[in-house]
């Protein structure tokens, strides 16, 4: 679980720390970097998959530098408790405004302060899970370098923090862009949910004993849902395909045919109740989008019954009255802009709200600032 | 199949969430049919919250009161209160704003735990409980679940273990006068 996210010269984050429970929403109003704190979970686990450079757009590129800082060093810090393993990854990121380019100043990986992985001056310095010293190489700067490292007899630890990374999902759904085809089984849901088929093909080979249980969850949440299935129209690609009945009559849609709604639905409940049990720790962006208003409680209950248990962690953010009504009061944090521009935040428990008021209604009146 | 609510569940905190809901889910009401109200401030300064979310539900619940199954149940702990007084401390909103007291036969439940639900989830882990000393409370709120069943079989059993705390026996005949008849 991420104990903690530190943040410093990103966006509107500056020297921004968030501690993490279970389960936490992040409450707001427009700008104040809610956002901006999914797009440095997103940044870190591509980096720490090794798919991206750190010069990449949508990484850690010069744009997100704060703009009213002058300095040039992004740090970003992430403590993550493992069973009894506290670990701190730190992930310096230093541009060069005129060339507009950026490098990995500083990479390291402590487990209880001492050290797993270093990397500065370009050199590599890998430690053994006792902490002794293990081999010095010359590494990339535009890229993680602790993401190259292979798993091996003496590094569990720094393996164990690494797959963990790779579980992290970062979504904000957009349904819309959903593909019904894949040829492939993705381990990770893109940022827009775009390869939902190709994720759902794989969680649902690794739990098909959760099938018949989400299956039943669908089957009241969406009319005349029967189950789904990944059939077979190419040589290796398949087509995610829901079949429904309507007065006996039965039929099938691809994911593409049916609605937002629906594929919203569909992708939410799996990440909640299939996705259960693979150490999946879910970042969500507005996942009240596109769903009806009288289906967001049931599914948010059954994601606080979920989180610290079948589902590691989730942090959520939204504008929505439902989240904010039923996780403010003892998991929201809310974001606010200061006057220096820089985002500061707090737990909702702390804010003052009179007699009978909803949270919601609170912030609807802008009263929570 | 569209989610249709009968059953609203007002409450301090988490944690009476989680108790009241696991137990009407044990006791065969699916999950679709629960609403939770919660209140934003957490137990020992959620009263007024309560209170006024209650003539508000108590309005929606009379409103809909022909519909079968509706019901409208309340947990808010003693906090060392008089149980019959903390009842109708919850109801003098109604009053405050025109509306009758809560009346015989009408399908809503107010659950006092004294001192608190910890109390509770004591006495049903098996110990001798008084309703003047604190209890601890549980790591997760989920872990209340053992004594969810344990007050399910209880109750299936036709009695509590005695000694009893009174809140709770007050509870017992809440939930079948009330919810069960």
């Amino acid at each position: 679980m991420i104990k903690r996210l530190y943040i410093d010269n990103y966006k509107s984050l500056v020297n921004f720390e968030l501690q993490l429970q279970d389960l936490t929403l992040l409450l707001g109003p427009n700008g104040v970097g809610k956002t901006s704190v999914l797009d440095v979970m997103f940044g870190v686990r591509q980096l720490l998959c090794g798919i991206v450079k750190v010069n990449d757009k949508a990484i850690f590129a010069m744009p997100t530098l704060t703009r009213w800082q002058d300095r040039n060093t992004q740090v970003f810090e992430l403590d993550v408790v493992l069973n009894e393993d506290v670990f701190r990854y730190r992930l310096e990121v230093e541009h060069e405004r005129e060339e507009r380019k950026a490098r990995i100043a500083s990479e390291t990986l402590r487990l209880d302060t001492r050290p797993l992985f270093e990397f500065e001056h370009g050199l590599v310095h890998l430690y053994r899970d006792d902490h002794t010293t293990g081999p010095i190489f010359g590494a990339d700067w535009s890229e993680s370098a602790l993401a190259r490292v292979p798993p091996g007899h003496d590094n569990h630890k720094l393996t164990k923090f690494l797959d963990f990374m790779r579980k992290v999902i970062v979504c904000g759904l957009h349904p819309a862009s959903f593909e019904a085809e894949s040829s492939t089984e993705d381990e990770v849901l893109q940022r827009d949910g775009r390869n939902f088929s190709a994720w759902y093909w794989h969680v649902s080979l690794e739990r098909q004993e959760l099938v018949p249980e989400f299956t039943k969850a669908l089957q009241d949440v969406i009319p005349g849902f029967c189950s789904i299935r990944m059939e077979k129209v190419g040589l290796d690609t398949r087509a995610l395909k829901v079949k429904f009945d309507q007065s006996g009559k039965r039929y099938e849609m691809r994911l593409d045919e049916i609605s937002d709604g629906q594929r919203a639905l569909i992708a939410l409940y799996s990440l909640v109740r299939l996705a259960a049990g693979q150490g999946y720790t879910l970042f969500l962006d507005e996942p009240d989008n596109y769903i009806a208003l009288a289906e967001i409680q049931p599914w948010l209950v059954g994601l606080r019954d979920a989180c610290g248990a079948e589902v590691p962690q989730a942090v959520v953010c939204s504008h929505h009255p439902e989240l904010i009504d039923y996780l403010g009061g003892d998991r929201g944090l809310v974001l606010r802009r200061e006057i220096s521009g820089a985002t500061t935040v707090r737990p909702s428990r702390d804010m003052a709200i009179e007699g009978g008021m909803k949270l919601s209604e609170v912030i609807a009146r802008g009263w929570e600032l | 199949m569209s989610r249709n609510v009968n059953v609203v569940i007002l409450c301090e905190d988490r944690q009476h969430e989680v108790f009241a809901r696991r137990f009407l889910e044990r006791a065969g009401s699916g999950h679709r049919i629960l609403r939770v109200e919660l209140s934003p401030k957490g137990r020992g300064s959620a009263e007024q919250f309560v209170r006024e979310r209650f003539a508000k539900e108590l309005a929606y619940y009379r409103a809909r009161r022909n519909r079968v199954g509706q019901a409208l149940i309340v947990l808010i702990d003693a906090d060392g209160r008089d149980v019959t007084d903390r009842i109708r401390q919850v109801e003098s909103r109604c009053v405050e704003v025109g509306n009758e007291r809560r009346q015989a036969g009408e399908r809503v439940a107010i659950f006092v735990p004294a001192r608190n639900i910890e109390t509770w989830f004591a006495y049903l882990g098996g110990q001798t409980v008084n309703e003047n000393d604190k209890y601890p409370r549980l790591e997760r709120e989920r872990d209340c679940k053992q004594h969810v069943d344990c007050l399910y079989d209880m109750c299936q059993r036709g009695g509590l273990r005695q000694p009893s705390p009174p809140s709770l026996e007050a509870a017992c005949v809440e939930y079948h006068s009330r919810l069960q008849s």
